[in-house]
């Protein structure tokens, strides 16, 4: 029979113990705290949102996280594996912040530079690089070089060279950073669509209504300490007040009867209000220019 | 093993193929122009005596020193440019992050890099020796169309003059001889070896630098003392006694921490036409070899421990 502690373990994707990183600044005799004392806990196949404001930790945890930087107290686990080892780097993808990649390989050179790096090759990486192509939607970016993309096709090409060897874990660092309100609907989605797919995604954000409307579970940093934490539904459910939405607008008879039976149910007059919900910018943007042509590819700028 | 090796691969193909597709090779065509106008130039210099036989052989040396010449300082600026810039133009682009998320090692990451330059020097030192070579050749036509205008060869009273026939025989040998001397072969083997020490210095120094340009002069200057520190060590150990237990052991740490370039001055034996033999040119190879796993080494485990 399995014991119960290793059942439990094997679904933990990522976790951090006392996780702490400093940065010492020789020259000011000082010492910069970049993550202090982190405790997390991921479940596989939980969509995280990392938030907080400019050098708050959020990068410094994935980098931690992927082992490209070593803590100076505490430690991180990739299921449970440590995370610069070969194991754990094979089942984690990383899109970094404003990424760049190689400008001088086409997409499909890039992709395939990756897969090499990941031990996919032959059939099963042309197969792979399809299928990613098809799946980011770059077909006009296979054979252009990198330095002529603009910045959502840089970031699609960057998703798809993380998800290039299949991993469990994607950890995507500010993924809709600079791309248009389009563009970063559409990595909204892809999110949601590897949330469908079973994959567990790590992403931080400054968008908060997409983060919003992805993440399972949010932890804010502030100042390198993480200060909240939890399921999105129990941390934005207001107490003592109740939403009710009708799809159609109330005449004000309707109204006042409802108030009427409000009253009976014993609720005060002047603690009842009726509004018309609204549409979120990013939803009408995306109403208004969702289905329109793209705009003319944009020329290589010779660089 | 063979997962490692194939990863390295990867990432020194990548390098190759970044340096050719940002016009790194065009340097090549500005060697081959110096090259190309210098024999030119050489050879309008030597118009008047062309009827001394041995100004051939000055203009081929010529040729073969100033060839070799620019070899080397053609491909010390591509060894010392290309690897000063490859750990940071892959922090500043973040590309490093990518690739070390992946399951790939930093040691393999680092030795993939190298593999590249090495691979990017290989293809400029024999495209140079491909510019070279058919320099040479022509100087070898050249040569020997001079020969024959000076003996009229083909002419019946050349024929009949078993003299003059064994003069030209000799000469065209001498220049045959000359301009397809299997010891170039040497001689730009020491020099691509010479390249690759270049291209170690400086990986080692970008491992914990923070800019290209202090690699570039760190490497330069480790380089200049490469080339002195063996004069300095004969003049200051024939002190004997009187050098201080100080300055004998500042050389002896000299010697020991910087590969001794001035070894490979022995290029211009064979380009003065003195015999080397191949032992002596394997036993410095070996000696590079041994430096260049050292400065590897230590750059893995600099590298292993640098935050990015």
């Amino acid at each position: 029979m399995m014991d119960s502690s290793i059942a439990v373990a094997t679904t933990i994707a990522a976790e951090t113990v006392g996780l702490t990183k400093r940065y010492p600044l020789t020259w000011k005799r000082k010492v910069l705290v970049a993550l202090d004392d982190l405790n997390l806990q991921i479940k596989a196949g939980e969509v995280y949102g990392l938030l907080g404001p400019n050098g708050s930790g959020k990068s410094t945890t994935i980098k931690l996280l992927l082992g490209l930087i070593v803590p100076s107290e505490g430690e991180a686990r990739i299921f449970g594996l440590p995370p610069e080892s070969l194991e754990a780097r094979r089942r984690v993808g990383f899109l970094p912040e404003n990424p760049y990649f190689y400008g001088f390989l086409n997409g499909d050179e890039t992709l395939r530079f990756y897969g090499k790096l990941c031990g996919v090759t032959g059939a099963k990486l042309d197969a792979r690089i399809d299928e990613l192509i098809d799946l980011v939607g770059l077909q006009n970016g296979r054979e252009r070089p990198l330095r002529s993309y603009s910045k959502g096709m840089l970031q699609r090409i960057g998703l798809a060279q993380a998800m290039i060897h299949d991993p469990e874990i994607l950890f995507l660092d500010e993924p809709t950073a600079g791309v248009d309100p389009l563009g970063s609907a559409q990595i909204r989605d892809l999110i949601l669509r590897l949330k469908k797919m079973g994959k567990t995604v790590i992403f931080s954000s400054h968008l908060l209504e997409q983060v919003q409307e992805v993440a399972d579970r949010v932890a804010i940093f502030s100042l390198g300490k993480k200060v909240l934490e939890g399921s999105l539904e129990a941390l934005l459910a207001e107490d003592h007040s109740t939403q009710i939405n009708i799809p159609a607008e109330l005449s004000a008879d309707q109204q006042e009867r409802l108030r009427q039976a409000l009253r009976q149910a014993g609720i005060k007059d002047g603690d009842v209000r009726f509004t018309r919900p609204h549409l979120s910018l990013e939803q009408l943007y995306l109403r208004t220019v969702q289905g329109r042509p793209e705009p003319a590819a944009k020329k290589p700028s010779g660089k | 093993m063979i997962s490692s090796l194939a990863r390295i691969l990867t990432i020194g193909r990548n390098t190759l193929t970044e340096a050719v597709r940002q016009k790194v090779l065009n340097i090549l065509l500005i060697f081959a122009i110096v090259l190309v106008g210098s024999s030119v130039t050489v050879s309008q210099l030597a118009t008047p005596g062309l009827d001394s036989a041995g100004i051939f052989d000055a203009q081929i040396k010529f040729v073969k020193d100033f060839g070799c010449g620019a070899i080397g300082l053609f491909g010390f600026f591509i060894a010392l440019l290309s690897t000063a810039q490859l750990i940071p133009q892959e922090l500043h682009n973040r590309t490093i992050y990518t690739i070390l998320a992946k399951p790939v090692r930093r040691a393999e990451f680092l030795l993939g890099k190298f593999f590249g330059v090495v691979l990017l020097l290989a293809l400029c030192v024999a495209l140079m020796s491909l510019a070279f070579a058919a320099t040479l050749y022509w100087q070898e036509l050249r040569g020997i169309a001079a020969a024959d205008k000076i003996y009229n060869a083909g002419s019946p009273a050349f024929a009949a003059n078993p003299g003059a026939v064994q003069a030209y025989n000799q000469e065209v040998a001498g220049i045959v001889q000359q301009v397809r001397d299997p010891q170039i072969v040497e001689a730009i083997l020491l020099l691509f070896t010479k390249l690759i020490m270049t291209a170690g210095i400086a990986l080692l120094i970008s491992t914990f630098a923070t800019s290209s340009i202090f690699t570039i002069v760190t490497t330069f200057m480790i380089y200049l003392i490469g080339h002195m520190e063996s004069t300095a060590r004969e003049v200051w150990l024939a002190r004997g006694a009187e050098a201080s237990i100080w300055q004998s052991g500042l050389v002896g740490l000299i010697s020991l921490l910087i590969p001794d370039m001035n070894s490979f001055t022995i290029v211009d034996e064979i380009l003065a036409g003195n015999k080397v033999p191949w032992s002596h040119a394997l036993n410095l190879l070996g000696y590079a070899d041994v430096y260049l796993i050292v400065l590897l080494g230590v750059s893995i485990v600099v590298f292993d421990y640098r935050e990015i």
